[in-house]
């Protein structure tokens, strides 16, 4: 299957500092490539890249085997890549059903009016097809649960024909119910015939939903294999730091966590 | 389609909330009972208050503070402030006066170049806003002195004087009194055209929050400017068009200023913003943004010329006259908030 | 965004291009007369603060302002007009002429207590001091040379005596600034002589304010025939009152500016009491070039009395020609 959305060899440096270096990265439809990384590896510089807040400096970014640059976020929307935003996927305020089509309203009749009746039909149905239960579409956003709030971006994104849906850390302010929640999204979106890219650091969740992983350490990518060739214990491993982690427990190995904090003794 | 009644039978750990409940959770509601509170309390005690022919007086003063609360709510919805809003009154009123007066030219002119200039100064603080990515509340504190000073200096550079020269007596200056300062008389009642503008000014602007694309985009630019540019909405061009909107209105009020009083005070104006700003707050709106009312807006200008002219037709003691003002707006807002709470809650 | 301004821009220019064939064929800058002016003294140039507590935009400091400009033309005179309303920013303004080292200060004393300490300085430093408008009761123990002024409290009472004579019933005395002393002290002289007289408070920057907060009084309180305004701009907001009211009140006022005294020619106002504000800031400026230029001063230590006078329909025709150059 060839790739929707390709990377190579992309950089981005802002003035002297080089957030991101030679990242290759593909997206195929009805997969979900996993992007990991700890803070500051270049998980969000990647993100504005294929999103189109940020242009790219070096390298190609190509859709559908053609190179673009994306000059808004409103360009690359209509390109079919839509991204839900970790903390400001929603305004917070708003009603469901008006959040669920921002920037995309539905309008009928001579005066361009808000189709009120067929947005909240619309919004319903596609949030029924996830599987969410929202009773009143006129109660703002934020009496909803966080992974509520991440499944109606989803659902938004898939809805308004994203080929392409972008993840920015969806899981990474929720509780496990929650983010188990956000990870069966992600495999409908995957299902509905999506290209997922799933930014997270939490490999578990990775593991669970992925099918090709990426790791970016200081803005280059350091890990880049598939399922198939890889195992959980080697992916954390990987993410936990490789090496670094090795010499941390060679480091801690002389401290004895039993000293530090005498066990409670019964009395 | 039935799916959404439904799935809610189906999932009972959130019940749908009641209509009562829904209908008191508008934000406009708490500004609604404040009103009606006040309204009786002045019914009760003022007996002009009940005569029907000084509906008009009411309404008139309640307008003109109307005419600016409802492009300010707008603004406030949509994340921002404008200080300058009162003094941009003046400085329209004033520069169609001066350039009319100034050249001898007829006065439509003057009405026309001060629309242009209202709504540039209203750009020009969205611009730089925008450009410079100050708080609204400093940038607009800018204009608000810029515009004082400038309205002061080219007054008494063009006249001489503190306050611009009398016009009525120029080509054109009927047909814009009829136009910006008459009036009509409906039975006992005396309306100014002012309050034609407020309510038409509170229909559109109401309208266009709950019923157009752009009002969707007011909510979501106020709510959460991150979220709305995520998702393709214009968020500079909807902050200045606000902005601008503020100037449409303060050029309709300076110009009724102008025609109505015939000479514009160059002071004027100093004071106001803030009446407009606490009229949209009473009305409900959030002071960061993303959420309000039009329609609560204009109600709050109301519960400002019921209790401005209330207490003169009650004939109280005047001296206390602005701390009843201060006592009646504090528990205008506090009603609000109660209303707000208690259907929240529900 | 550019793309907006440059629409502003061909607006601009567009209303420039019909201003051209829109010119008015009556009123305007125009059609005002231009000022005459006085000879000049060949006395040595000097420089003279003029420090008032004027808030910006009132009309009635415009007078003061060419009085004294005027003054200052003829007297050879470095004229330094500066104002601030607030006590002891006007203090200060004091202190910085005396920094300066001015010739003399003519300055007004709305805020004795705020002023006090600062004047005497001036004084005693040995620069001129003459006092105007406000502070008639303060004035002589500051080592002020001269008082030019009225009493607001027998204009006040003149105002009542005059609507005692009219046969008004009952009057409304609007307060435009709440707070003013001179403000107050002119109600509470007229109530002296006319003891049916009810004070309103309203604010003095909000027209239309004014304007609704008069006419719900007249529509209040029936018995009310007179409404006696402060300054001119509110008698003519309280003419629209009466006419919104369906009163049958009358207007009267306090101070002057042109659009008043063409309301009194054509019967909208009945009459103003005039303080001569243009003459108080011709004598405040003149005094202090006398003083300096041959040791005179004015009044023998008391103050120098400029209203009040009244305008109504018997003289207005003469007032009318001045007020028309700005100077009444």
């Amino acid at each position: 299957m060839t790739a929707i959305l390709s990377l190579s060899n992309v950089g981005k440096s802002y003035g002297n500092v080089h957030a991101l270096r030679d990242v290759s990265l593909s997206v195929r439809q009805g997969e979900v490539t996993c992007v990991l990384g700890d803070n500051g590896a270049g998980k969000s510089t990647l993100i504005k890249i294929v999103s189109g807040l940020h242009p790219h400096s070096a390298g190609e970014v190509s859709l559908d085997g053609s190179p673009v640059s994306f000059g808004s976020p409103r360009d690359a929307q209509a390109a079919g890549i839509a991204t839900v935003y970790q903390d400001l996927a929603l305004a917070p305020l708003m009603s469901v059903w008006r959040n669920f089509f921002l920037g995309n309203e539905l309008r009928s009749g001579l005066l361009r009016m808000l189709d009120i009746a067929s947005m909240k039909r619309i919004c319903a149905a596609e949030l029924s097809k996830m599987g969410i239960v929202i009773p009143d579409l006129e109660r703002p956003v934020a009496s909803l649960s966080g992974g509520q709030r991440q499944c109606v971006a989803i659902a938004r994104a898939i809805y308004f024909g994203a080929r392409v849906i972008i993840l920015d850390e969806p899981t990474a302010a929720l509780g496990v119910k929650q983010s188990g929640l956000v990870l069966r999204y992600v495999v409908k979106a995957r299902d509905a015939g999506l290209g997922v890219i799933f930014i997270t650091h939490n490999p578990h969740h990775a593991y669970l939903v992925g099918n090709h992983f990426v790791i970016l350490k200081l803005g280059r990518v350091v890990l880049d294999a598939h399922r198939d060739s890889l195992t959980l214990d080697r992916l954390a491993a990987e993410m936990a730091g490789g090496e670094e982690l090795a010499e941390l427990s060679h480091e801690l190995r002389g401290v004895d966590a039993g000293k530090v904090v005498p066990p409670a003794s019964p009395s | 389609m039935s799916t959404v009644e439904e799935l809610a039978a189906r999932d009972d750990r959130v019940a749908g909330r009641p209509l009562a409940a829904r209908v008191l959770s508008r934000p406009e509601v708490g500004s609604l009972v404040a009103a009606v509170v006040i309204f009786l309390l002045f019914m009760a005690v003022a007996e002009p208050f009940r005569n029907v022919a000084n509906v008009g007086t009411i309404l008139y003063g309640a307008s003109t503070i109307g005419m600016m609360a409802v492009p300010v709510a707008l603004l406030m919805i949509g994340g921002e402030f404008d200080l300058s809003a009162g003094v941009a009154v003046t400085t329209a009123g004033l520069s169609g006066s001066l350039l009319a007066w100034n050249f001898g030219l007829n006065v439509w002119v003057g009405v026309l170049f001060s629309l242009v200039l209202a709504v540039a100064i209203g750009a020009f603080n969205g611009w730089l806003l925008l450009r410079t990515g100050l708080p609204s509340f400093l940038v607009t504190l800018g204009t608000f002195f810029v515009l004082q000073g400038v309205n002061l200096g080219v007054t008494r550079i063009a006249t001489g004087n503190v306050a611009s020269a009398g016009i009525n007596d120029m080509d054109g200056f009927a047909s814009a009194h009829a136009v910006f300062g008459s009036e009509v008389t409906i039975g006992p009642i005396n309306l100014k055209i002012t309050v034609l503008y407020w309510v038409l000014l509170t229909l559109i602007a109401a309208y266009v929050l709950l019923r157009t694309r752009i009002g969707n985009w007011i909510f979501a630019v106020g709510g959460d400017a991150g979220a709305a540019r995520a998702v393709g909405v214009p968020v500079r061009a909807t902050k200045v068009g606000l902005f601008m909107a503020v100037g449409f209105c303060a050029w309709l009020s300076g110009m009724h200023l102008l025609f109505q009083f015939n000479t514009v005070q160059s002071g004027e104006g100093v004071g106001k913003e803030f009446i407009f700003i606490i009229a949209a707050v009473i009305g409900g709106c959030l002071l960061t943004g993303g959420y309000g009312s039009v329609v609560g807006a204009s109600i709050g200008a109301l519960i400002f010329g019921m209790t401005q002219l209330g207490i003169n037709y009650a004939g109280w003691n005047p001296d206390w006259f602005r701390t009843f003002l201060g006592v009646m707006l504090l528990l205008a807002t506090i009603v609000n908030l109660y209303v707000k709470r208690r259907a929240d809650l529900r | 965004m550019t793309h907006r301004f440059r629409m502003s821009l061909l607006a601009t220019g567009a209303a420039a291009v019909l201003a051209l064939a829109a010119c008015s064929s009556s009123g305007g800058k125009q059609s005002e007369e231009e000022s005459t002016n006085a000879g000049t003294a060949d006395t040595p140039r000097m420089t003279i603060a003029f420090i008032t507590h004027s808030a910006p935009g009132d009309t009635f400091w415009d007078l003061v302002r060419k009085g004294a400009e005027d003054a200052a033309k003829k007297d050879n005179v470095d004229l330094q007009y500066q104002a601030d309303p607030d006590g002891p920013g006007q203090a200060n303004l004091v202190q910085s002429a005396v920094d300066k080292k001015v010739d003399g200060i003519a300055v007004t004393l709305a805020k004795p207590d705020a002023m006090k300490a600062n004047v005497t300085k001036a004084a005693q430093a040995g620069v001129p001091v003459v006092a105007l408008n406000g502070g008639i009761d303060a004035w002589q123990g500051m080592g002020v040379l001269g008082y030019f002024g009225q009493d607001e409290r027998i204009a006040g009472r003149a105002a009542g005596q005059k609507l005692a004579s009219d046969g008004a019933q009952k009057a409304l005395c609007v307060i435009h600034e709440q707070g003013n002393v001179g403000l107050e002290a002119r109600c509470d002289g007229a109530k002296e002589s006319f003891p049916n007289i009810e004070k309103i408070y309203v604010t003095g920057t909000d027209m239309p304010g004014v304007q609704a907060a008069v006419t719900s009084k007249l529509q209040q309180d029936k018995a009310i025939d007179r409404v006696l305004t402060l300054g001119a701009p509110f008698a003519m907001a309280s003419v629209q009152s009466i006419k919104d009211a369906s009163s049958q009140a009358k207007v009267a006022t306090f101070d002057t500016n042109k659009e008043l005294v063409g309301a009194i020619k054509s019967g909208q106002v009945m009459w103003a009491v005039d303080q001569q504000p243009y003459l108080q800031g011709y004598l405040a400026v003149d005094s202090l070039w006398l003083y300096k230029t041959n040791g005179n001063t004015i009044g023998g230590g008391q103050a120098t009395l400029t209203g009040p006078a009244f305008i109504d329909s018997g003289n207005v025709a003469s007032v009318e020609q001045y007020a028309n150059n700005g100077k009444r």
